[in-house]
């Protein structure tokens, strides 16, 4: 398997307060220009109705969730800011990553689980989060931070959702992480 | 030093100022007081009596009279169909709908038109379209389009003409007993196009 | 004036390829503070690391303070941006989902972005959930669209919500963020870290 690098803090990845605040410019740059904060999940939600417009148009013309998306968006569904915003996320990370030198393609996981158990618990994650950002409006970055950002109740709530559930789960999962 | 202590320090005490200080409420002003001088010069927010008389008397929908005296003078006397906004209270948000808007012509007119003429002028300036002055006000109204005087038999034709006009929209308009001629042989003045405002989109934002 | 968008300073293909400039910068800070790491992630709220509560926080009551100065100033109209609705309902219940996937996947979209885009491969599959479960979302929606649209109690701010001025409420913040960080450092002391 793979060695486990040793990362000194400090040195390989910036300091959190640094990286705090540098988020933030970026955060106030967002809504400076466009009116509106950071955000990922949407991202996906545009994708999901592109790809169901495109496989089953009458059944997607039916369908309350693609009616809702429609209602506020006109033209294609991939031209939206939060598309364009993830494929700059994606460019970004890859720069930051490269200049890091921390490219490498593997599961990252606890030492004392596998691979496979990792993955298992990625996807299942994933579904979970996928579910939960679409009847949250947003994620931890569309809702947590940007609506913390400007002081959305909304937000905050979900927040404080997310996090409280996550403390309270992490007991039954720490297995997998320590 | 510790970058945690740093960041507490520079960033708590522009946390007091912010929580000190009092909330900008100032609605962003759209022109420059050169621009608003300019038209405020060039004098083309007045419109006449004669074109607002016709419109009424063909009930052309396109039009709206605003009232911006005090409510009991409105309720004493006002002008068919106008609405009441008193100049006090222009700034209120419950009349930006109407004073903010690209569907009707919103006509401002009060006793003189001092007041209606400041009313355009603070529209004007939060870069509202379609706002007009009726001009001369009130007291022009009444001396002229309700009760016109007949021109003397010296007087050009456009004064007939004119007062022809007057005398068929006073009667449409409840005026004094004038008993009209050869229906309207109204000079027929052009209509201000309606400038159509470009609405500023919400964005939809989060997820 | 900003929003720069709202007010027309720029045309809408201007937004959405500064969105792309935007969205560069944010992956790059997100990366560069550690957030591509699942484990990093995680840590939390096990103790180990923090990063995730620092950087967040941070981030958090910088852009909140930007706001409210550049509002102070007149450089940008607060009330065109954009400010979460509150669905009470939903907003918890999704709250509670995404925290459970949340501790169970180690990443959050944004992240998982970051992770997939530097290789790694729990970051992919984490993504791939992603799409699973805003699909399953989409063709049950009618499932539970009731939920998704209860108690809509507008887009209030906390502040309004407390009865505070804006900038009351993040002093407030902050000084809970700051005392947070203290918790935080306490935290990563007393908890074993390993070396990933």
């Amino acid at each position: 398997m793979n060695t486990t690098a040793t990362v000194e803090r400090g040195r390989r990845y910036l300091n959190p307060y640094l990286g705090g605040v540098l988020l933030g410019l970026v955060l106030i740059a967002a809504n400076f220009v466009a009116g509106r904060g950071l955000g990922a999940s949407g991202a996906i939600k545009s994708v999901i109705v592109t790809g169901m417009e495109a496989i089953a148009p009458d059944a997607s013309a039916g369908s309350g969730f693609v009616q809702e998306f429609r209602d506020s968006h006109e033209g294609s569904p991939m031209k939206t800011w939060l598309v364009f915003q993830m494929l700059g996320v994606i460019v970004g990370g890859f720069l930051s990553g490269t200049m890091a030198g921390r490219l490498k393609l593997k599961v990252e996981h606890n030492p004392k689980i596998t691979s496979k158990r990792r993955l298992i618990f990625a996807l299942a994650g994933g579904i979970l989060f996928g579910f939960g950002s679409q009847l949250g409006r947003g994620c931890t970055s569309g809702a947590a931070l940007s609506g913390m950002a400007v002081l959305s109740l909304g937000g905050f709530i979900t927040m404080m959702a997310i996090f409280g559930t996550a403390f309270a789960l992490a007991y039954f999962v720490r297995r997998n992480w320590i | 030093m510790n970058p945690r202590v740093i960041l507490a320090a520079a960033i708590i005490p522009l946390g007091l100022i912010i929580a000190a200080v009092p909330q900008n409420t100032t609605k962003p002003y759209k022109l420059t007081a050169g621009q608003l001088l300019e038209e405020v010069n060039s004098r083309t927010q007045f419109l006449a009596p004669e074109l607002i008389a016709d419109m009424l008397v063909s009930k052309d929908p396109s039009i709206r009279l605003i009232d911006v005296r005090p409510q009991d003078e409105f309720e004493k006397f006002s002008l068919p169909g106008a609405v009441n906004i008193p100049f006090s209270d222009i700034l209120s948000d419950e009349w930006t709908d109407i004073l903010h808007q690209d569907i009707k012509m919103n006509v401002f007119y009060s006793n003189g038109s001092v007041t209606a003429n400041e009313a355009w002028m603070i529209t004007r300036q939060l870069g509202y379209e379609n706002n007009y002055v009726l001009e001369g006000g009130l007291n022009y109204w009444f001396d002229n389009i309700l009760n016109p005087q007949a021109p003397t038999s010296t007087s050009p034709s456009e004064e007939f003409a004119r007062y022809d006009f007057r005398k068929s929209a006073s009667m449409a308009l409840g005026g004094g007993g004038v008993v009209p001629a050869d229906g309207s042989s109204a000079p027929a003045p052009a209509l201000p196009a309606i400038i159509p405002r470009v609405a500023k989109k919400k964005v939809a934002g989060g997820c | 004036m900003g929003p720069l968008a709202v007010n027309e300073f720029i045309s809408e293909n201007t937004n959405l390829f500064l969105a792309f400039i935007i969205g560069i910068g944010f992956g790059w800070v997100l990366e560069s503070s550690g957030f591509s790491s699942s484990r990093k992630l995680a840590g939390v709220f096990y103790g180990y690391d923090t990063v995730v509560l620092k950087v967040f926080f941070t981030a958090a009551i910088t852009a909140m303070l930007g706001l409210l100065f550049m509002s102070l100033f007149g450089w940008i109209d607060l009330n065109w941006v954009y400010v979460n609705p509150t669905f009470l309902t939903s907003a918890i219940v999704g709250g509670v989902v995404m925290g459970a996937g949340f501790i169970l996947g180690g990443f959050c979209p944004g992240t998982s972005f970051c992770a997939a885009s530097i290789g790694k491969i729990d970051g992919m599959v984490f993504i791939i959930g992603l799409f699973i479960g805003v699909f399953l979302f989409g063709i049950g929606y009618d499932i539970w669209d009731e939920l998704y649209m209860a108690k809509y109690l507008g887009e209030p701010k906390v502040s309004e919500a407390l009865g505070m001025r804006d900038g009351v409420f993040g002093l407030l913040l902050i000084l809970a963020a700051v005392g947070m960080f203290f918790v935080a450092e306490w935290a990563e002391k007393k908890f074993p870290r390993e070396e990933y």
